[in-house]
């Protein structure tokens, strides 16, 4: 429902950035209780309120801009996927934030709404990227399930997830211990502990996991391990197109695999040697 | 009478037009006495304003300033609107910050250039040498001419040229075009602006889209213990600092009870955000003592 009435042209002035944010996904534009000293808008304007997902925890305002909110959040969105451009360049830093906003036509006093050390950055760029392997690896699973592809055996499929993820970080190596050592600030733990177990989680949603006992846990973990070993290891790599990085990939999969058979071995050796001690025993009490 | 003035003095601190009571310190008068007795306020007290700012807040003033030189964060090309910026410290923190950032770049960039020969290094350094501020530029605005005189003064006497203008204008009214500038700030002036809603609006309106607004000004402190001995050290020891230093026991009066006229911090924040801005926020220093409200316009 598009409305008719042109709100003042103060109030369109105001709501620039935001509009256009507002247009791109059919919205209405600013309700009311930002305009308090303009006329109250007429019948017509009927800001719509679908329920949107959790609400950020900005300050003040309250449930009737949630309209609003949406629209800060998904400004502030936009502004840092085009400061990833100038990550290169500035690092992770609210330089590259403030070169950002000003493509997007925003003064550079914008990058004061996020943090000055790049958190906000480093995890939207995480996010994205975690968002952009699992739309792969969906579309990779339909592409099985319609038999156009083969399915792969678990560890390379491993492989090839977790490779695919490490690529994303090619453009962005040089400034990505930075960026690590930003995750690891206190205050960003939750948030990048979060996102990394999400990630992993998925890889083995495709991966086709469906275990309900502590292998869950297990292999959760051994994945983590690998992938956070893996990206270290792809820090200090200068062989061509990370060939040694991949190589380490394939060693420590392998490593997993092995490990799990013989955790398996090791248990049917075990419950063997118990049952010949018992017979043993059965045998010197006759 | 009697049952009007509190309601009165309610939209008086809201800020809102109320004709004829405004406040005044705890004085009740129009807005145009209001107008005429801080503009004689500042005329009085602008030679010593910054020997009484650091005795009355012992030096604290200026970690105060720093602290929201450090919020603005301000980076090099920024285009700052200091308002009731009279004496200029705002202006001057503001060019030491962009100062150093910038030095930081240029150093950024030679160490990238690590392979180049002398003759492309020297001209690197023609280039740049001549724009040690990043075209970051700073206007300092006042109402009032005695202030702005002060704020001149001093900006010759420590060596402050390029990058800074002054000028005279109301913070009601402001002389600048839509969308001009990236910062607005106002430390300590808002509380003396007769019509509070009108220089929010005004600052709503001279910012570009993404521009910052930053208010530095007294506020409330909730803590009863503090609030006592705040209470104690304004009304006691204050005036008489301005009795002793400036000569000016009236003016010193007018400005602790000011303070205690002036919205608190919430209230602050509902009247910044019903003008249009977004993601307001306030921090409390000293225990709300003062407090720096921030919002952006998005």
């Amino acid at each position: 429902v598009r409305c008719q009435h042109y709100p003042p042209l103060r109030a369109l002035q105001a709501s620039a950035a935001l509009r256009r944010a507002s247009d791109e996904h059919r919205k209405e534009p600013l309700t009311s209780s930002s305009h308090q000293h303009f006329d109250s808008p007429p019948a017509g304007h009927q800001p719509e309120q679908e329920p949107q997902g959790p609400c950020p925890s900005y300050t003040g305002q309250g449930g009737q801009e949630s309209e609003d909110y949406e629209s800060e959040e998904q400004l502030q969105h936009r502004i840092l996927t085009a400061a990833l451009e100038f990550v290169p360049e500035h690092g992770w830093t609210a330089e590259a934030i403030a070169e950002g906003a000003k493509t997007l036509g925003l003064s550079v006093a914008a990058a004061g709404m996020f943090h000055s050390d790049g958190s906000e950055l480093i995890l939207h760029f995480v996010s994205e990227c975690n968002t952009k392997l699992s739309e792969l690896l969906e579309k990779e699973q339909k592409l099985v399930q319609l038999g156009e592809a083969e399915k792969k055996p678990i560890d390379e499929f491993l492989r090839h997830a977790v490779e695919a993820r490490l690529r994303m970080l090619i453009p962005y190596i040089e400034k990505w211990p930075q960026a690590l050592s930003v995750l690891l600030l206190p205050r960003n733990i939750p948030s990048s502990l979060n996102l990394l177990t999400s990630m992993i989680d998925d890889i083995w949603h495709y991966a086709g996991d469906q275990s309900t006992d502590f292998n869950w846990y297990t292999r959760r973990a051994v994945l983590t391990g690998i992938y956070n070993t893996t990206e270290l290891v792809m820090m200090q790599d200068s062989s061509p197109d990370f060939e040694d990085t991949w190589r380490f990939l394939e060693n420590r999969v392998a490593d997993a695999m092995a490990m799990s058979n013989t955790a398996s071995q090791v248990q049917s050796t075990g419950e063997a040697v118990v049952q010949g001690l018992m017979g043993a025993a059965v045998t010197v009490s006759n | 009478a009697l049952l009007s003035q509190p309601a009165g003095r309610l939209r008086a601190r809201r800020g809102l037009a109320v004709r004829p009571e405004m406040h005044f310190g705890f004085q009740t008068v129009t807005e145009e006495e209001r107008r005429e007795k801080i503009n004689q306020v500042f005329e009085s007290v602008a030679k010593k304003y910054d020997v009484m700012n650091d005795s009355m807040t012992l030096g604290i003033h200026r970690v105060w300033k720093d602290i929201l030189m450090h919020k603005m964060n301000p980076s090099p090309g920024t285009l700052l609107l200091d308002v009731a910026g009279g004496t200029g410290d705002i202006a001057f923190r503001f060019i030491n910050y962009v100062r150093s950032v910038r030095e930081r770049q240029l150093q950024k960039k030679l160490k990238h250039h690590q392979n180049l020969s002398w003759q492309e290094i020297f001209e690197s350094y023609q280039n740049d040498k001549f724009n040690s501020l990043g075209d970051s530029q700073v206007v300092v605005c006042d109402i009032n001419r005695e202030m702005l005189k002060v704020g001149k003064q001093k900006a010759q006497h420590l060596g402050y040229s390029e990058g800074l203008s002054w000028v005279l204008g109301n913070a009601e009214e402001l002389p600048f075009d839509n969308d001009k500038f990236d910062v607005y700030t106002i430390a300590f002036g808002i509380r003396n602006v007769t019509r509070i809603d009108l220089a929010l609006q005004e600052a709503y309106r001279v910012l570009k889209p993404g521009g910052r607004f930053l208010c530095l000004e007294f506020s409330h402190v909730s803590n009863p213990l503090l609030s006592r001995l705040y209470d104690l050290y304004s009304f006691q020891v204050i005036p008489v600092l301005g009795e002793v230093i400036a000569g000016d026991w009236k003016s010193y009066q007018y400005l602790v009870e000011s303070i205690r006229q002036f919205p608190p911090q919430e209230e602050l924040k509902a009247m910044i955000e019903d003008v249009g801005f977004f993601k307001v926020d306030y921090v409390n220093l000293n225990f709300g003592i003062v407090a720096i409200h921030s919002g952006f316009k998005l």
